[in-house]
């Protein structure tokens, strides 16, 4: 621990840790393991594989750790389409600033019977969220890791119980904005009982150099059924570290689709395990980046047990001098037979200086499987340019209606046909705006 | 309506054509056959105004005007068609939506109204009936799965569709078994009209029984070697092209 960030963190533990929830609980004692287990290992840096790409320990030496201010006033949003993106569909709105929840600027009236909302604090008593906090996933531990610094420091988020056989009856949007510079340790945890469903929305935004530190964990009874769309349009100073961890008990379903408009540093993690058999989970996302933005989209699927089907594709266009990564892993354990797994990336550059870095991998250990995965990284066709021009559509219209093709595939996916639409109208705003 | 003089092109650094005369009126269709690298292509290329096709001398002129001076784009609003070897797919595209943009696009360009759904939409199925274009297709992506034949079909329904004033057909024989080269040419021949010039190149004689045309040329090695009418295509087919200074292909 001998490196500034992980001591800059590790002291605005020991400051703060009177004042986290659950001062004097089990949490208490869950968070100085966590916090000794993060300071034996540090930030993580590239010479560990699975953050080759994206050097978070260096990432972090100039960035604010120190936590943003309680926000007062009134909420000012920034003017970008994607504040209100998603304000047509009805919906269920928690608002979160600079990671505190914001109750006076929060939609909750007439929760469904059967689902029960609240903030961390309120939660910790409660014997599922200790459940929650305390799961292990096994794999890929290194990229998990990051995870304790989250434990140690999480101070607020969004808490979702819905019972057993209990239809949440709107979607649930979980709105993030970064008010002012500074960091936040958010947690949210997530637990549909069987047959229980869910729709969430997740916005994360702002204009400042924040540093957002955001775990979801969450857990899927027998034959839940989760959908999940998250929007990512963060400023250029944004550092955003985003972590989901999914369980998926038998015939369950997670479909979950990240957009990412804008960012500064982001890492985004998907850890989903199975854990019953005929469970199925779709991990998909597209972006667009420009400018200096970095984008890591990291993934393990763990086919634990049989007869489980997994399915992620991500679609991205970078221009400017962004750059882009996708790691992801697909494991398939020796018992889990008859399983269905797919991953897939592909990558456009729209300039010279743009860059990806694409690394899908492949673990199986069971022989009755059907697994694929791949990726490509490529340039507009300028022979499909000039096919588009020949009939008169100019240049700037052709190669905007290429890339809009190119992530409609991916875009198609997100579950939840209004958002779709929704994220379909921002994709088609960001080239427009963005002059391509 | 077409005036091309002494017409150079390279590609690569190489000269491809080397001094093409061609004049084309309203109304007129003119063959362009020749052996396997003669410039067929290129010459449709350059008309077209794809990149990397250098005009090292000459000129063309069209309507009047210099289309060598002209975008991709303009030329296309300006009434030029190129109707590809190869129709490119374009996944993700829906061929509907693309014909609405290209025709909305050319009517903009032109300073005309742009059509609203109700009025494209009648308008494609009244044009894609006859070349027995299904909705099926036009909902799917443009060119993706379609056949050889489906996808000149779907050449000669943007060309009916955007109506242009010169129409060059690239080997739109090649790939076609027989029936699918009749739906083409009854397609094509539809379009024959007073106003509008076609350029129909091919290698084989066989497109020329069912898209007559009014005049001929021999194209070898870069230039324009012989100029007749329509019973010149039929002399190839006996002769070959052995005697035009290319060897028999």
């Amino acid at each position: 621990m001998s490196e500034k960030a992980t001591q800059k963190l590790v002291e605005t533990y020991r400051g703060a840790q009177s004042a986290l929830p659950g001062a004097g609980g089990w949490l208490a004692r869950r968070r100085e393991t966590a916090i000794d287990a993060f300071t034996q290992t540090g930030l993580p840096h590239r010479r560990l594989e699975e953050w080759k790409y994206t050097d978070l320990r260096q990432v972090l030496e100039k960035a604010i750790l120190v936590p943003a201010p309680a926000h007062d006033g009134a909420l000012v949003l920034p003017e970008l389409h994607s504040a209100t993106a998603f304000s047509a569909i009805d919906r269920y709105v928690l608002v979160f600033v600079n990671g505190v929840y914001q109750p006076g600027l929060s939609q909750l009236a007439h929760l469904s019977k059967g689902a029960e909302l609240c903030a961390l604090a309120e939660v910790l008593h409660e014997q599922w969220a200790k459940d929650i906090v305390e799961r292990r996933f096994d794999d890929a531990r290194q990229a998990e890791d990051i995870v304790d610094l989250n434990t140690a420091l999480m101070s607020d988020g969004a808490c979702l119980r819905i019972r057993k056989g209990v239809k949440l009856d709107k979607p649930l949007h979980l709105f993030f904005l970064g008010a002012d510079a500074g960091a936040s340790h958010t947690r949210n945890l997530i637990l549909l009982e069987n047959e229980a469903e869910a729709t969430i929305f997740e916005t994360h935004m702002g204009e400042v150099a924040s540093f957002a530190d955001i775990v979801t964990d969450v857990a899927l009874g027998e034959g839940a059924k989760l959908n999940h769309v998250k929007l990512q349009d963060e400023s250029s100073e944004a550092i955003h570290l985003s972590t989901m961890r999914t369980r998926l008990a038998a015939s369950s379903k997670l479909s979950s689709f990240t957009l990412t408009l804008g960012c500064g540093v982001s890492r985004g993690q998907n850890f989903v395990l199975f854990s019953g058999e005929g469970a199925e989970a779709n991990v998909d996302g597209a972006y667009a980046l420009k400018g200096k933005q970095h984008l890591d989209q990291f993934c393990v699927i763990d086919h634990a047990v049989p007869g489980c089907t997994s399915h992620t594709l991500f679609k991205g266009v970078l221009d400017g001098a962004s750059e882009g990564v996708f790691q992801g892993k697909v494991v398939v354990r020796p018992q889990a037979q008859k399983t269905d797994g797919r991953q897939m990336t592909h990558a456009l550059l729209l300039s010279r200086d743009a860059a990806m870095n694409a690394k899908p991998e492949l673990e199986i250990y069971a022989d009755d499987v059907q697994c694929a995965h791949g990726s490509t990284v490529g340039e507009l066709s300028k022979d499909a340019i000039f096919y588009l021009r020949s009939r008169g559509i100019p240049e700037a219209e052709a190669r905007r209606l290429l890339v809009l093709a190119f992530l409609d595939e991916t875009l198609e996916l997100a579950p939840h046909e209004d958002a779709r639409d929704a994220l379909k109208l921002l994709v088609s705003d960001w080239f427009s705006e963005a002059g391509l | 309506m077409l005036e091309i003089k002494n017409l150079h092109v390279t590609v690569d650094g190489k000269e491809i054509l080397k001094g093409i005369d061609l004049d084309i009126g309203a109304g007129e269709v003119h063959a362009i056959m020749g052996p396997n690298g003669s410039g067929k292509s290129t010459l449709s290329y350059v008309l077209a105004g794809r990149d990397g096709y250098e005009v090292t001398k000459g000129s063309v002129r069209f309507k009047g005007k210099d289309l060598l001076d002209m975008s991709v784009d303009e030329r296309a609003a300006a009434g030029v068609f190129l109707a590809f070897q190869y129709p490119l797919e374009i996944p993700g595209v829906t061929t509907m939506n693309f014909l609405k943009t290209a025709l909305n696009a050319q009517r903009k360009a032109r300073g005309e109204e742009e059509l609203d759904a109700v009025r494209f939409l009648k308008l494609v199925r009244e044009k894609a009936k006859p070349l027995n274009v299904t909705d099926d297709m036009l909902k799917r992506a443009l060119n993706v799965g379609y056949s050889g034949g489906e996808k000149k079909r779907a050449e000669v329904l943007q060309m009916s569709l955007l109506e242009p004033s010169l129409a060059v057909l690239d080997e739109t024989d090649s790939g076609l078994d027989i029936d699918a080269l009749k739906t083409v040419a009854e397609g094509v021949n539809a379009l024959r009209s007073p106003e509008r010039a076609m350029i129909v190149i091919t290698h084989y004689q066989r497109l020329l029984d069912y898209i007559v045309p009014d005049v001929v040329h021999v194209l070898s090695n870069g230039r324009i070697v012989k100029t007749g009418g329509k019973e010149l295509a039929h002399e190839l087919e006996k002769s070959g092209y052995a005697g035009y200074g290319a060897d028999a292909a």
